[in-house]
């Protein structure tokens, strides 16, 4: 099994949690993404979202998981092919999240160059944009060394 | 001339969202189409460039259950009819 350990800077991290939980408990109820359900049929729908619902909360779990006391003691987290791509999608959910709810105003273009006046920013929205940048970069890492369409050597 | 019709076929798009990085996608479409690295990438910047991308043609039950599992990785798709054949 490939596995990765990613020392992180506790005291950039840690304020993040806070945000990334705050998203977590926004999505306990509802899709990080609207979903286009097929069909008409009451019960195909239903189904269909709450089976997304609750695989959308089971990889938050396993996200929010890596950051236990063993990371407030020693600053790692370990991703491996097991939590890879349950992780891949919380991020994907929080950062869509976050976005939604605090980084609107700033536009998917600067968003996506990267290129936004931090200065200016109110603190809350500096802290949404790290936690932004800082789950694009698990994600990145994740792609980058455990790749689940590459084959494990 | 025989009295069969033509089975309708169901197209899977995926649409552009500003959130999802580029190399999420690629590895996606790899990891749930078997894509090879350029094909995955062309969808990837067809998506990009043009908002949407028709990522699977075929009958209805696989083009849900694709639309499903793309919906789980969080990408915005729809099913829609296929009119060209």
């Amino acid at each position: 099994m490939k596995r990765v350990e990613v020392r992180l800077n506790l005291e950039v991290v840690a304020p993040l949690l806070d945000l990334m939980k705050e998203a977590s408990d926004a999505l306990k109820s509802r899709l990080a993404v609207r979903a286009h359900v097929p069909g008409s049929d009451a019960d195909f729908v239903n189904n269909w979202k709450q089976e997304l619902l609750e695989g959308q909360t089971d990889d938050i779990q396993v996200l929010l998981a890596l950051f236990d006391v063993d990371f407030f003691a020693t600053g790692v987290i370990a991703l491996d092919t097991e939590n890879g791509e349950a992780v891949l999608r919380a991020c994907s959910a929080l950062r869509l999240r976050i976005r939604e709810a605090h980084l609107k105003p700033l536009g998917d273009e600067s968003l996506e160059s990267g290129e936004v006046p931090l200065d200016e920013m109110p603190e809350e929205q500096r802290k949404a944009f790290a936690a932004y940048v800082f789950l694009a970069t698990l994600q990145e890492l994740i792609v980058e060394h455990l790749d689940p369409t590459e084959p494990e050597g | 001339m025989s009295g069969t019709k033509a089975q309708q076929l169901w197209r899977v798009v995926v649409l552009n969202d500003p959130v999802n990085l580029m190399s999420y996608v690629v590895m996606l479409f790899k990891l749930l189409f078997g894509f090879d690295e350029k094909t995955a990438r062309r969808h990837m910047l067809e998506v990009h460039e043009r908002g949407r991308s028709v990522i699977w043609i075929g009958n209805r039950e696989q083009a849900e259950a694709h639309a499903y599992s793309l919906q789980r990785w969080h990408m915005k798709t729809v099913l829609e009819p296929d009119e060209t054949r």
